[in-house]
């Protein structure tokens, strides 16, 4: 048992030596097709997304099928050519029926899509059961075009993978103008005299190239996953057009090497499957962990936001309390605060201790711990201008709803509790320069100007107290 | 507080469409039998009103009531006309089996359609002269066609109050008179009425009461105060800029506060 | 040198399969397994095409795939209800995550369905490629499915009765429960699928009547897949409704098409297959395929021929 597993660890370590090492020749080969391949579909992919084209790609990928039967029927052996043109021809007629399906009849395009693709498909599974019960069937395998087989690459297949990708590679950087237009804004692209259907089959043709050469290592059923994943992953990194291509084709070229090693690792265990699933984890990984689109910093950005804005309703509640006590005192109790703002005790002594630690307050514990509610709170310099400022957006933009707006006196508070967090300084100007710098909102209290947050608090209390 | 329960009450509704406000604080209050316009200019929000109103397009904030009550169960006494647009007129249906959905809510739901809603159905036909026309699959009418099968459908529900979305659009003369007049004969039984409606020409011949709406209610009321010239300025004239600008970034704001839920 | 096309005895193809009792039974439980399945996926289809989720039938069908393997390795049989758990479970969440890709992500539509929808068929090919051969799932199987074998699976004995076979006897429930839902919530589906703000207004939750559906579309994939495997029911779901709606406007009449349909496919599959020897759903795809080409031509309702000759005349009516 435990030699087996001794035994195992070694296997793995000398099969990986074996794949990145590149001594095999087969490694070789597998290795530059995979790579091929995730460039042409990569890129390819890039166009075939962001078109909204997806479930297209798919239903290509399934409609070659029948080509690839007919090819090798055709050719009785397993020619390369002959499949290529086959898929080719069987791949165009798919996509020329959806147009026409499309044109002449009401079936709708997802229908459309779904008809051809199982259609063609059945046809293909039906010569191809027939071509096994044949003599020379044999040699074909339908698993091979179904899920990939990559162990049987052979060299013809890899220069037929890399011609397609160097010619996918030419032509989009050649036509890159023409396809970017075509692909953002057609009617524009047609007012400029494209030939834009013309463009459009052109891409069809690279596509099936892409699709047709790529069938050998993931085969028919997985072609679309190596399409739609590594653009998509790609399209949450960027959103520029020329960067999306290069990450999608490098995402490819990844997903290959890494989903064919893994597959060289076991015996019995299908690429195809594999270098899908690898894409699929790559997304994944991309989807939650990338540094700016991530949904995990995303999530943790929001957080801060969040937090920030519970940091200034707390502000703004402690001055409502100082206001409220007709800015006699300079302490505010916590029970008091939170009853304000409508949360529980301890949540109202985590944010006091938030505002001390951004040094907003400062915290007047009391000596009997039993009562919580009766430590104090006190601001800061700092805290106080933070606090007026809140307010103030607060009040102002009540103010410029009732005014200007129209907005009836009942309605505005809770637009001011959300706005009063967004508002910027240039826009408070403008404001107070439309209502001509006001002094009281609509509900008649004083707006904190813009001296009260200069002159600090304690010189306002002492102002305000004074006889 | 009123003795008899308004058929539509509106408060403080706010909407917005991927991150853009559509509407703002809509207040309103609509009172039982009138025949009342939806006016303002193109983006103003007035389909956005209707369809929230019945429940399809989420509100950020504020509620409606229908005949005093709140959610679901009260848009049972709503008959809707959607816009033209928004309907697949590829479905397999005829005519007259739109015009029996109309009856669905009447038939109860795990029963038969009785001969009862067909006669009704045929009825409502028959008002909107279409009879001829029952068994055709509804793609294959003419604008105005459709836009009358859909009436006759709003009249087979025989509902208390109708929200119309511009059932005038795309509609020749005569079909609009004889809308027109089908709707006057629903207000006299005492039903109500709103519909949308983008023709200022005719707007004041119309309708009994005019709501302006641009984003904001501007005005709700009769015809004779609301349909001026300076109200309809306002309703047609810029907007409120620093208004738009932080109504957008405070929409922005929500659609991330939003998406933390 | 085998021909491609064999030549075509005709008495072999067509009268030897029903000739001795021993050869009708067996054949009657093929053909009898096509016509139901295509039965059930046309019913259920004609909404699904109805309310344009064509592509999320596709998807739910591929997604399924990994339920069943799990459900498989873990209760090592392919007793109905494990299996049919885990393919209702892996079917709602692939379309929880096209639904969450969709809407929490920049990510379009067709993308997030492409994307979700291969990832868990490669996931499920993976798994089911690593049970090994001695299992009743093979990869063939769900490729083009193992209609011809349904007189082989076991049958399921009520005390000591034998009512059916299991195949054949889960699809019959699942034909069942599809026609009685149909005619029970007609009314429901028809609102929901044609007019949501009318449902709205009718007071029917237009979420559930979907889930129902989905739930229901599920089912009949569970139940068929055995036989036409994962990609071939797409086909059934699709044909019967797009052929039929070439000659019908109405629904009622659509559904009913369902039924000669299905008789007509899987009799034709059969012969088809038998003919040729290849797979028999494939065949059977190939017939609803010859069937939509013949109705796309000489349909009453947008067929080429009727466009051809009386555009005119539509012309005219779109005018008035």
């Amino acid at each position: 048992m435990e030699a087996a597993q001794v035994n195992d660890e070694v296997n793995l370590i000398s099969k990986t030596y074996r794949f990145f090492s590149f001594a095999d020749y087969s490694v070789q080969v597998v290795v530059l097709g995979v790579i091929f391949m995730g460039m042409g579909c990569g890129l390819m992919g890039g166009f075939v997304v962001t078109r909204k084209l997806s479930l297209f790609g798919d239903t290509l990928s399934h409609a070659v099928l029948p080509g690839v039967a007919v090819g090798f029927l055709w050719s009785q052996s397993k020619n390369s050519i002959s499949i290529i043109v086959g898929a080719m021809i069987a791949g165009f007629l798919g996509v020329f029926l959806i147009s026409l399906l499309k044109k002449t009849t009401k079936v709708s395009l997802d229908s459309a899509l779904g008809l051809v693709l199982s259609g063609f498909y059945a046809l293909g599974i039906c010569l191809l059961t027939r071509i096994q019960k044949m003599e020379f069937g044999n040699q074909s395998g339908i698993d091979r075009y179904l899920f990939g087989q990559i162990t049987g690459l052979s060299n013809q297949d890899v220069w037929a993978m890399g011609i397609s990708c160097i010619l996918i590679v030419l032509i989009t950087t050649i036509f890159y103008k023409e396809l970017l237009v075509t692909g953002f804004d057609q009617g524009f692209a047609r007012s400029i005299g494209l030939p834009v259907d013309l463009i459009q089959y052109f891409l069809w043709m690279l596509l099936a190239f892409s699709v047709i050469t790529s069938l050998q290592v993931v085969g028919v059923l997985l072609v679309s996953a190596l399409l739609i994943i590594p653009a998509a992953t790609a399209s949450i990194i960027t959103q520029k057009m020329r960067s999306l291509l290069l990450w999608s084709a490098l995402l490819g070229m990844v997903a290959g090497v890494i989903g064919s090693y893994l597959s060289f690792l076991g015996s019995q265990l299908p690429t195809g499957p594999l270098i899908a699933l690898t894409s699929t984890l790559l997304f994944i990984l991309v989807l939650f962990l990338h540094p700016e689109n991530g949904l995990l910093f995303k999530g943790l950005r929001l957080r801060g936001k969040e937090r920030k804005i519970a940091l200034e309703n707390t502000l703004k509640a402690v001055y409502q309390e100082l206001e409220w006590n007709k800015f006699s005192r300079d302490t505010v109790r916590l029970g008091n605060l939170a009853k304000r703002r409508r949360i529980s005790m301890p949540e109202m002594y985590q944010e006091a201790i938030h505002l001390v630690n951004k040094d907003f307050a400062f915290l007047l514990p009391v000596k009997d711990k039993t009562l919580p509610s009766e430590n104090t709170l006190s601001l800061s310099p700092t805290g106080w201008s933070e606090a007026c400022r809140i307010v103030r957006n607060h009040r102002l933009w009540e103010l410029y709803l009732t005014n200007e707006v129209q907005y009836a006196a009942d309605h505005v508070h809770e637009d001011a509790e959300k706005i009063e967090h967004v508002l910027g300084d240039e826009t408070v100007r403008k404001i107070e320069r439309i209502l001509s710098n006001p002094r009281t909102d609509p509900h008649g209290k004083l707006i904190p100007s813009q001296q009260d947050i200069e002159q600090g608090y304690i010189d306002k209390m002492i102002a305000k107290n004074l006889p | 507080m009123s003795k008899t329960l308004l058929p539509l009450e509106v408060h403080d509704l706010t909407v917005s469409y991927n991150r853009k406000p559509v509407l703002y604080g809509i207040d309103l209050e609509i009172e039982e039998g009138g025949l009342i316009g939806i006016i303002g200019p193109n983006g103003a929000g007035k389909s956005t009103l209707i369809k929230t109103i019945m429940g399809i397009v989420p509100a950020n904030g504020g509620w409606v009531k229908i005949f005093g009550q709140k959610g679901k169960n009260s848009y049972r006494r709503v008959g809707y006309v959607p816009q033209r647009e928004s309907v697949d007129w590829d479905f397999p249906v005829s005519v007259l089996d739109v015009v029996l959905m109309g009856r669905y809510g009447h038939a109860g739901w795990l029963k038969r359609i009785s001969k009862k809603d067909r006669i009704i159905a045929h009825e409502c036909l028959e008002k909107v002269n279409m009879s001829l026309f029952a068994d055709r699959q509804i793609g294959k009418l003419s604008g105005g066609q459709q836009q009358r099968v859909f009436l006759a459908r709003a009249l087979a529900q025989e509902s208390d109050l109708y929200l119309m979305d511009e059932p005038f659009a795309g509609v020749d003369a005569v079909t609009e008179n004889a809308i027109i007049e089908l709707l006057r004969e629903l207000k006299q039984k005492g039903k109500t009425l709103i519909i949308v409606h983008h023709d200022l020409s005719n707007a004041k011949e119309y309708f009994d009461q005019i709501i302006l709406l641009n984003m904001r209610l501007i005005a709700y009321g009769d015809v004779d105060k609301t349909f001026n010239k300076d109200l309809l300025q306002k309703t047609y004239g810029g907007r409120l800029t620093v208004f738009t600008e932080i109504a957008d970034q405070s929409a922005k704001n929500e659609h991330v506060e939003h998406e933390s839920k | 040198m085998t021909e491609f096309f064999p030549p075509l005895d005709f008495s072999d193809t067509f009268w030897a399969p029903w000739a001795t009792q021993k050869d009708f039974a067996w054949n009657a439980q093929i053909v009898g397994m096509g016509i139901m399945v295509s039965l059930s996926c046309g019913l259920i289809g004609s909404f699904i095409v109805a309310r344009k989720l064509a592509l999320m039938g596709d998807a739910i069908s591929h997604g399924i795939l990994p339920g069943l393997a799990i459900a498989f390795i873990t209760t090592q049989s392919n007793a109905l209800f494990p299996m049919f758990i885990g393919a209702c479970g892996a079917g709602l969440l692939c379309s929880f995550c096209i639904e969450w890709l969709h809407k929490k992500t920049p990510l379009k539509m067709d993308a997030a369905l492409g994307l979700t929808f291969t990832s868990f068929f490669a996931l499920g090919v993976l798994l089911i490629t690593q049970m090994g051969n001695n299992t009743h799932i093979d990869p063939e199987c769900l490729l083009y499915g193992e209609i011809g074998f349904t007189p082989l699976a076991e049958s399921i004995y009520w005390g000591s009765v034998e009512i059916g076979s299991r195949p054949l006897l889960s699809i019959g429930l699942v034909t069942l429960v599809i026609i009685l839902t149909i005619t029970v919530f007609y009314k429901q589906l028809m609102v929901t699928s044609f007019d949501q703000t009318l449902s709205v207004s009718l007071g029917l939750s237009v979420r559930t009547i979907h889930y129902g559906l989905m739930l229901v579309l599920a089912i009949t994939i569970v139940a068929s897949f055995e036989s036409v495997g994962v990609i071939l029911v797409i086909a059934m779901l699709i044909f019967p409704s797009t052929t039929a709606s070439f000659f019908f406007t109405r629904m009622p009449a659509i559904l009913l098409c369902s039924f000669p349909l299905s008789i007509f496919y899987s009799f034709g599959g059969f012969f088809l297959a038998r003919w040729l020897d290849c797979s028999i759903a494939g065949s059977m795809v190939v017939v609803a395929m010859v069937c939509f080409g013949i109705a796309w031509l000489l349909g009453t309702e947008n067929g080429i021929l009727t466009n051809l000759f009386f555009r005119k005349r539509t012309i005219l009516d779109h005018s008035n």
